[in-house]
This record gives C-alpha cells, sequence and structure tokens, in this order.
C-alpha cells in the first residue's frame, strides 16, 4: 500500500516535472502543445478510489497551472478527465475484468484496449483545456484541429513512454 | 441522519467533483482579466524562482547573438548623438533643462518568462515598479513594438504581448497615413491582422506598418511589420496580414517606453468625451 503510493506519487512527480521543465519550453508551433502529464491519470491502478482520482487530478492540474501561469484552465480540464475515468473504464472494460492493484498499463491489458483508454482520456482533456483557454466558438473548426493534432503527440509520448515502462 | 450519510457516501464522488470543478471554473473566470488576479498570479507566484532560474540558462546560451545586437543598435545611437552635437545653434543660450522637451522616456529590461504557442501569451520582465515601470508602457524588442505593460509588483512586471487575442493596437500605413486596428488572429507568431483599412486606398505588399500614437500608450511611428497578403473582404475593408518584424521566439531584452505627458493628455481628452 505504502510502497504503491511512493510509486506512483513519484511517477506522477516526473511526470509534471517533464510538462514544465521540458514540454512546456519546446514551443514548436500554436498547433502542437502536448500535455503528458495528463498520464498521471491514466496509470493509477483500477481499484483507486473514484475521489481520490479527482483529488489527484486536481492537484496534478493545479500544479501545472501555477507552473504555466494560467488560471484553472488545466486544474479544471484534468478534473473532467478524472471524473470520465471511471466511466470510460467501465464502457471498455476487458473481457476478464480488472486484476486489483495492477497498474492500467499497456504491459497488462494489451496495446488496442490501452490505445483506446488512453485517446479516450486525453480527448477528452483536451478538448476542455483548449476550448477553455480560447474561451469563445469563432474559429471552432480551427480549434478542433489544434485539438486533434496535440492530441496526437500527446497519445505518442504517452505510448513511448509506455514502451519503455513495457520494456523493462 | 443516517440516510444523509448514506446519501452522502453514495454521491460522494459527485460531490467532490462538483467542488473542484467550482473553485476551477471560479479561479478561471474571476482570473481572466489581466488587471488584477492574473497580474498577482503571475508576478507574485511560487513559480516565478524556477522560471527565473530556466530563464537564466537559456539566455546564456544566445549571448553572441544578444551582443551583436547590443552593438548595432549601440553604433546607430552613437550616429544619432553625432548629429544632435552639430545642431549646436549659436544665436540662442542654451537652457539646461533636460525635462523641457522630453517626453518618452527609455529603460531596459530582461525577459524572464514568454510563450508564443497559446492564445493569451504574456511576457514576464525582470523590472517592477521599484525601477520606475508603471502599467501601460510600450514594450519593443528595441526596434519594433511587442507589447504593453498590464501588471506590476515590486521586482517584475507582466506584459501583454502582441499575440493575444486580447490585444488591440492602433496601426497605421507608413506610406499613407490611413490608421486600423492591429490585433492577433492567434494562428501564426509570426503574423498579425491589420482590419478597418478601407478598400479605396492602394496598398501594396510589403507596405510598412507602424503605431499611431493615438493611444497614449506607444509613440508615434514604431514600426511592427510588413503587409504580407491583403484580401478585399465582403465588407468595405481590407483584411491585411501582416508580417510581424518583431521575432518573439528569441525575445530576451525589451525597453520599455513610459510616456511622460499621457496623464496631461488623458486628462485633457477625458473633458470631452
Amino acid at each position: 500500500m505504502i510502497n504503491s503510493i511512493l510509486k506512483y506519487g513519484l511517477s506522477i512527480l516526473l511526470l509534471i516535472l517533464f510538462q514544465i521543465l521540458v514540454l512546456n519550453n519546446i514551443q514548436f508551433s500554436g498547433y502542437v502543445n502536448p500535455y503528458v502529464y495528463i498520464m498521471a491519470i491514466l496509470i493509477m491502478p483500477s481499484v483507486t478510489p473514484a475521489w481520490l482520482v479527482l483529488i489527484v487530478a486536481f492537484l496534478t492540474g493545479l500544479t501545472i497551472d501555477l507552473f504555466s501561469g494560467s488560471p484553472g484552465m488545466h486544474a479544471s480540464a484534468t478534473l473532467l478527465a478524472g471524473f470520465a475515468r471511471p466511466l470510460v473504464l467501465r464502457i471498455i472494460s476487458p473481457r476478464d475484468g480488472y486484476e486489483s492493484g495492477s497498474s492500467l498499463s499497456m504491459a497488462a491489458y494489451g496495446f488496442r484496449w490501452f490505445i483506446i483508454y488512453a485517446s479516450v482520456i486525453v480527448l477528452i482533456h483536451h478538448t476542455t483545456l483548449f476550448f477553455l483557454e480560447v474561451f469563445r466558438f469563432t474559429d471552432f473548426f480551427r480549434t478542433i484541429f489544434r485539438i486533434l493534432v496535440s492530441s496526437l503527440f500527446t497519445l505518442g509520448f504517452i505510448l513511448l513512454i509506455e514502451y519503455y515502462r513495457k520494456g523493462r | 441522519m443516517r440516510n444523509l450519510l448514506n446519501f452522502l457516501l453514495r454521491y460522494i464522488n459527485i460531490i467532490v467533483f462538483l467542488i473542484l470543478e467550482g473553485i476551477a471554473l471560479y479561479w478561471l473566470t474571476n482570473g481572466n482579466s489581466y488587471h488584477n488576479a492574473r497580474v498577482v498570479r503571475s508576478v507574485q507566484g511560487v513559480t516565478r524562482g524556477l522560471n527565473e532560474r530556466i530563464n537564466n540558462a537559456r539566455t546564456y546560451l544566445s549571448l553572441r547573438e544578444i551582443n551583436s545586437g547590443l552593438a548595432s543598435e549601440n553604433s546607430e545611437l552613437r550616429n544619432r548623438l553625432e548629429k544632435m552635437d552639430q545642431k549646436g545653434d549659436v544665436n540662442f543660450i542654451p537652457v539646461d533643462d533636460s525635462l523641457f522637451r522630453q517626453q518618452y522616456q527609455y529603460t531596459s529590461a530582461r525577459v524572464i518568462n514568454n510563450s508564443v504557442n497559446r492564445q493569451k501569451n504574456y511576457i514576464t520582465l525582470d523590472k517592477g515598479s521599484q525601477q520606475g515601470i508603471k502599467v501601460d508602457m510600450a514594450v519593443t524588442n528595441g526596434k519594433d513594438a511587442v507589447g504593453v505593460v498590464v501588471g506590476c509588483s515590486r521586482n517584475f512586471s507582466v506584459a501583454i504581448s502582441l499575440l493575444n487575442l486580447d490585444f488591440r493596437l492602433s496601426a497605421r500605413l507608413r506610406s499613407s497615413g490611413y490608421f486600423g486596428s492591429l490585433s492577433w488572429d492567434g494562428r501564426s507568431y509570426r503574423y498579425a491582422v491589420l482590419n478597418e483599412i478601407p478598400q479605396h486606398i492602394s496598398v501594396n505588399e510589403g507596405d510598412t506598418i507602424e503605431t499611431t500614437g493615438f493611444s497614449a500608450v506607444f509613440p508615434e511611428g514604431i514600426e511592427i511589420g510588413r503587409v504580407s497578403d491583403l484580401k478585399k473582404s465582403g465588407s468595405d475593408f481590407y483584411k491585411i496580414t501582416v508580417e510581424l518584424f518583431a521575432d518573439f521566439k528569441k525575445l530576451q531584452y525589451v525597453n520599455l517606453i513610459g510616456d511622460l505627458k499621457r496623464t496631461e493628455r488623458l486628462e485633457l481628452e477625458k473633458q470631452f468625451q
């Protein structure tokens, strides 16, 4: 118990640091803004109580907000993703159900399951985030395009990290 | 009581979600007016130390470029000084009053936080009210318009970048003098859009766009960019795409311009509004 709290706490901290120190500084273009820290919501075990997921999501978003100087955008988007997580898990649950205790990873449930799970959560998060950022519906399709491109990059990063975790 | 507890236990997730989302959205809606919360957050936030350190490392890597920029600016200023010295008019006694004709005051600052990839970009500078920075000072990168200061703390200040959906600037064509409103459309950090130029005047690609000085923020004639594309839309106005001179991605040092006669002018103008 203590062990896994330490493990996930450390992973989440690393993800946040990666986001703040590396990804936030790349600024490749206005269309490509990967937000890989959302992986903090993805990897927690399936037995984690929903309220704990919500609190972790809020604190993660809050930290990102403080460091990227945006008021509450990341907090509310991550919170929504965390709220949707149990629903998504229930809808796409694998045939044998979830093993309690293990992390929700590609190694445990396969590539196909993981990519569906990750893309749904990432899309929910990015859609909320990018619309909160512009806060208007003019240029609707351009915002949609930004969401799609950024989601692809985020998913790419997440898969890389997953393959690294699987390889160990 | 038991029922109430059962109810709370059953809906604990939704309740936690609604409370936290409420906090986040409250912060979002109140923090968006950049005159209060946003500035306080950005200037006094716990994160500034880290931002400054990251930026220190980055500045060090581009010292060569900064150096050459400073050298060329130096030589230009030296030329200007030379011209001033030649003008001495022997028929009049010089009056030693440096504030007599001075309208603008210049100072420089280092950029410690900046972004180009968001829809609402801000620039954080390493000088604040203690160093004489005031709200509504103009920010340039030496020659070209970059933004306007919107808030200061004691040692830091935040400027709204030209690359911000909320930013408006009165700008005109240098060739004909017609003025319009310059804003950013959120697409590329190299381009902005100039609106409200009527279609009956001739505009060419490559025409220079400069500030007007109508808003009492920028002095007149600070360069902004050049016309790179123009479209005739359905209305009576052109839609002009302006290629910006300032490269926001490598902004390291900026100049701040304060208007010493701004209050006098605004007070007069207020009487007629």
